[in-house]
């Protein structure tokens, strides 16, 4: 008998720990403790979550009970989970505490019945009930229970209340687990949404340390189609998940939106304007975007409530750079939502770092912050070891990273380092200044560059420009005429066919002298167009359109469409030999 | 860009000055159609256009065809090198009865 019993312990405790599913192992359980006790049946109830409820999930025997809830303070097994004392009836006809509901409703006679609780300590030493192991008459005796099967369900009630109890606390870790592996799948997602380094001559380099899994700040840069780089950072208020999808939703707006408008300052507008429409309140962004030019060093910065940048310049002077516009995510009603100002600014061969408070706020030692004065200290140490602009802001994240305990807070740091670019524009410039000095020297490279909406009404600012640029390079009267009808026309195909007359886009009119050519390109950013419409048609058929395609390339010495920038828009090459 | 209609011995004058281009050019059309359309011949005094693009061209070829198909006159006067030039282009200038004067082009048509 005895060993049976052990045996029972020991092979429920196992059940309990390799099964997923507590149910059936509870009900296999229940069954072997009714045929050990010998109970014609049973039942196994279990509080539910606000313990307003004993909830049968097991049951064996003639009458099955499964999923019967008794309010928790009622009957037999209520008196027993709620007194923590285990309860033998050998006559329910003489307790006033039986309900015979359930014998009415199914016949069965109750005579004797067996209840103990099931309790574990909980982490703070205090009992914590888990329900409790019923048993109805003993199958011999005349259906009577005796003293030594109270005794007996006690020791395997406690048992089996462990076994559940540590079962629902491996399954709360195994749903932890599956929460920290999603976590870690998000935090992989934003990984990919900073963008990939660039090679080692890139002059934009950034860093970004998570506080916790997923991050609330980040950045980015890309090229844009001239050859400038538009970069961005941003940090949003708070840290975790909420921040990291904030975070997803600006930056991919910062990508979307910053090939379209590189006027830094309208898109921190036209970002806000998204942001403010869906954003939780409370919540916002502070967020640099500007536009760098590798050609000429200069920078157009707009800053919405981030941490002022700071320019370090070639002389060793740092300028900090101050916000003049609140973040992005504050209500429009409050702020106006008008375009953020934007700065101008040449880097000169100097390094512009723009970073998160995570950075100045960050601890060195015990409650020390490195604040911009210690940042200014390790840019500079960077810098006499001569480290890459690159390594200089990542010894920062490693100095702030070092310490055994998680970070104070997401830390972001990103660096347009302008000295190999200054470098080659001096040498450029060596070799230049002698012939530039001449008063008769040619225009060279661009010319002058034009942004207006792709509608009819533009067209004459389109004109008036290549009128002038074309006379300046010195195109005869008649010449500069039939330039500006080419153009005309190319501008014209944008607006009814790229355009569809119907969009309210951008188109770039960028006029450029390169090795004796005159050349105009024109720039939308539309659906790629269908070729096939542009095509001349017969002349000798006399009706009204399809005349400019014919004026173009009449007039146009090459006339080629390039692939795309960023495979966005379309572009038109015109050229024409100057004389 | 400004259009003036007159009318001389019955028949309708559009004068046209200025820059014809996709945002003008439909004024044009307008004017040129509704002469044609109610019936008159059109003489277009073209003295005074400082330019002219397809979608201008295109107005007036589309009123050319028009007094065409109805038997009445259409005529360009007065013009100049830069709408002439652009005439050229579209091999036009060989298909549009085209007079030095207005009053030139009134007599040859009544």
């Amino acid at each position: 008998m005895v060993s049976e019993q052990l045996d029972l312990l020991a092979q429920m405790g196992h059940d309990f720990a390799a099964s997923h599913d507590i149910e059936s192992t509870m009900s296999h359980a229940l069954a072997r403790i009714a045929h050990l006790v010998g109970a014609e049946g049973g039942a196994l109830f279990l509080l539910d979550d606000d313990h307003a409820h004993l909830v049968c999930h097991a049951s064996h025997g003639p009458v099955d009970i499964l999923g019967l809830s008794i309010p928790a303070d009622q009957g037999i097994v209520g008196r027993s989970v709620a007194g923590n004392v285990s309860e033998m009836v050998r006559d329910v006809s003489k307790d006033p505490s039986f309900q015979g509901s359930v014998d009415e409703q199914s016949g069965f006679t109750t005579k004797s019945i067996l209840c103990a609780p099931m309790v574990v300590r909980g982490a703070d030493d205090k009992p914590e009930h888990i329900g409790a192991i019923e048993l109805v008459n003993k199958s011999d005796a005349e259906g009577l229970f005796a003293d030594h099967d109270l005794k007996f369900l006690e020791v395997l009630a406690a048992s089996a209340g462990l076994a559940i109890h540590n079962a629902r606390m491996a399954g709360e870790l195994a749903e932890k687990e599956v929460m920290r592996r999603e976590l870690e799948r998000a935090a992989e997602i934003q990984r990919g949404l900073l963008p990939p380094p660039g090679d080692a001559d890139y002059p934009i380099s950034g860093v970004n340390r998570p506080a916790r899994v997923v991050s609330g700040d980040f950045y980015d840069h890309f090229t844009l189609y001239d050859g400038r780089i538009a970069f961005t950072l941003a940090d949003v208020s708070g840290k975790g998940m909420n921040a990291a999808l904030l975070m997803a939703k600006a930056a991919s707006l910062f990508r979307c939106l910053g090939k379209e408008d590189l006027r830094p300052g309208r898109l921190l507008q036209h970002i806000n304007a998204e942001v403010c429409e869906t954003v939780m309140r409370g919540m916002f962004v502070t967020m640099v975007a500007g536009v760098y030019d590798p050609v000429t060093g200069r920078v157009v910065l707009a800053n919405a409530g981030h941490e002022p940048p700071l320019l370090h310049k070639t002389d060793g002077e740092f300028v900090a750079l101050e916000a003049a516009s609140p973040p992005v995510g504050i209500p429009l009603e409050l702020t106006g939502g008008g375009p953020v100002p934007e700065d101008v600014l040449y880097l000169d061969g100097g390094c512009l770092y723009i970073f998160t408070d995570g950075v100045t706020e960050g601890y060195i030692t015990g409650k020390n912050e490195l604040g911009t004065s210690g940042l200014q200290k390790m840019i500079e140490d960077g810098l006499q070891k001569n480290l890459s602009a690159a390594d200089r802001i990542a010894s920062v994240a490693d100095l702030l990273n070092q310490r055994d305990e998680p970070l104070r807070d997401d830390l972001t740091l990103l660096v347009i380092d302008d000295g190999a670019n200054a470098k080659g524009r001096k040498a450029n410039a060596a070799d230049r200044t002698a012939d530039d000095l001449k008063p008769d020297k040619p225009l060279v490279g661009s010319i002058c560059k034009l942004s207006v909406p792709a509608r009819a009404q533009s067209l004459i600012l389109v004109r008036r420009a290549v009128e002038a640029s074309a006379t300046l390079t010195g195109f005869s009267k008649e010449q500069t005429q039939d330039i500006v009808l080419a153009v005309d026309e190319a501008c014209q195909n944008v607006v009814r066919h790229a355009y569809k007359g119907t969009l309210d886009g951008d188109m770039i009119v960028e006029v450029r002298r390169e090795n004796g050519d005159y050349l105009i390109l024109i720039r939308d950013f539309a659906p790629p167009l269908d070729k096939s419409v542009l095509k001349s048609r017969d002349l000798n058929d006399v009706r009204p359109g399809g005349l400019g395609i014919h004026f173009i390339h009449e007039i146009m010495d090459g006339v080629d469409y390039l692939p795309p920038p960023d495979g966005q828009g379309n572009l038109l090459r015109l050229k024409k030999s100057i004389p | 860009m400004d259009v003036k209609t007159s009318e001389q011995s019955g028949i309708k004058i559009v004068a046209v000055s200025g820059e014809v281009d996709l945002s003008t050019s439909p004024q044009v059309r307008d004017a040129l159609l509704d002469c044609i359309l109610g019936g008159s011949s059109v003489v277009v005094d073209l003295s005074q256009v400082a330019y002219i693009d397809s979608s201008g061209v295109a107005s007036l070829v589309e009123a050319f065809q028009n007094a065409k198909s109805r038997g009445q006159g259409f005529a360009l006067a007065n013009v100049g090198e830069t709408p002439l030039r652009v005439l050229q282009l579209a091999r036009l200038d060989q298909v549009f009865v085209i007079h030095d004067a207005v009053d030139d082009a009134v007599s040859s048509m009544s």
